[in-house]
């Protein structure tokens, strides 16, 4: 397709916001628009022309459950459990220095769960430059530690814990840039030690993302998908 | 529905990690965004896990807002959509592989109380005073596009519902749109 065409990229986006495409156009134009600027620009323009059909549509309260679950995939319901001790009083004062600190820790312990990308680095005990992210649950436990050498194209994971993926799910791992929307690392081998080849080097995929997450799709999602619920979530920290 | 620069100042809280102000969004959109996703997806509990997507997504995307772009509720209700037809879509896909796979048994396809979406865009019509433009659109073609924006069917859904082959119905849908577009652009 000639996308260079205007009133072609008008027509998809016109489908698209309105709701008519199939589920795997759907997908083709969610890539597009993070690809083209004026695809996006395309999918805006019928956003804004189309809002006003959607104020007739009859409001109507959800239920307060909804905003419980919310909060708590949000990360708020954490921060009030009072039987925690220190660790609630830490976790909202320190967030995000208690993450980077909890994950060095963690590959301090397990130094092996990183690739061995050198085997004369290895027996040095230094670590090589790397990324490193650590995976907890909603109780805060850590699950699984994730490593790959800073221009490496294989990502390490360890299990620490066991993941209960649902039947006919698969985990799926998701990288959250500090600008943009998050986007799709791969799906996770299971085993308590796994790698996974990553799309590119871990420099250019991580540089500007500080959190990694999971969450379970039933189908792994297109370059453009959008993530269902997080199951974990973590930092993303640079080793070096 | 609150006023756009409330909501504004509300979402670029939000992204700077203000739950407080996030609660107050919530608090400000959620029964509207809500009525959308029901209308799309026609069940309650798939219009909670719609909604609860979709403010999920506001709270990680917050950054990624631009006044200058959308207006708040645009931005809003187009992850709401959004979502909701991604899941309408997921869904057809199951049931397609559950016949396919030749279950027996009844299906759990949920009786369609929805106000009706022709009725809707008429609604609106009246609404935006561009019932004149609009009743230029012929009725096979208004009831194409009520179908698809307000229940979020795809082309060949929606030619079943009217039993209308699936050509005529995207030709339909084209021409109601490039009509659509002319009356709701002399609103801008």
């Amino acid at each position: 397709m000639n996308y260079d065409r205007p009133e072609l990229l008008d027509r998809l986006a016109a489908e698209y916001v309105f709701g008519s495409m199939t589920p795997l156009a759907r997908r083709r134009f969610h890539r597009l628009r993070r690809q083209l600027p004026a695809a996006e620009a395309a999918a805006r323009d019928w956003e804004r022309r189309l809002m006003p059909l959607s104020t007739v549509v009859p409001a109507e309260p959800p239920p307060s459950r909804l905003w419980d679950a919310i909060d708590q995939r949000t990360g708020g319901a954490r921060t009030k459990s009072p039987s925690r001790g220190w660790r609630a009083w830490l976790q909202p004062a320190l967030g995000l220095a208690f993450g980077v600190l909890a994950t060095i820790g963690f590959v301090q312990l397990y130094p092996e769960a990183l690739v061995p990308i050198d085997s004369i680095v290895q027996s040095r005990g230094t670590l090589p430059q790397s990324y490193v992210g650590l995976l907890t649950d909603a109780q805060n436990n850590p699950v699984l530690l994730l490593s790959s050498t800073r221009h490496g194209r294989t990502l390490a994971i360890k299990r620490l814990r066991p993941l209960d993926v649902p039947a006919g799910r698969i985990a799926v791992l998701w990288a959250l840039p500090r600008d943009g929307r998050p986007f799709v690392v791969g799906a996770l081998p299971s085993g308590e030690h796994a790698t996974m080849p990553l799309a590119d080097e871990s420099e250019k995929l991580f540089f500007t993302v500080p959190r990694l997450a999971v969450s379970f799709e039933s189908v792994q999602p297109g370059p453009d998908g959008a993530p269902g619920d997080f199951v974990l979530s973590g930092h993303c920290v640079k080793l070096w | 529905m609150a006023d756009a620069a409330v909501l504004q100042g509300l979402l670029s809280r939000v992204a700077l990690g203000d739950r407080a102000a996030f609660r107050t969004l919530y608090d400000a959109t959620a029964a509207s965004l809500f009525g959308v996703a029901i209308r799309i997806v026609n069940r309650r509990d798939r219009a909670e896990d719609v909604l609860q997507d979709a403010f999920v997504n506001v709270w990680h995307r917050a950054g990624t807002y631009s006044a200058a772009a959308s207006q708040p509720m645009t931005w809003l209700t187009a992850i709401v959509r959004n979502r909701a037809l991604d899941v309408l879509r997921a869904d057809t896909l199951r049931v397609t592989e559950s016949l396919n796979d030749e279950e027996t048994g009844e299906t759990d396809e949920p009786s369609d109380d929805r106000p009706d979406p022709l009725g809707l865009f008429e609604q609106a019509a009246d609404a935006l005073s561009i019932r004149d433009c609009l009743d230029q659109i012929r009725g096979p073609q208004r009831q194409c596009l009520a179908l698809a924006y307000y229940h979020g069917l795809s082309h060949s859904e929606v030619a079943a519902q009217i039993a209308s082959p699936i050509g005529s119905v995207k030709v339909w849908i084209r021409r109601g749109l490039d009509r659509l577009k002319r009356c709701l652009d002399r609103l801008q």
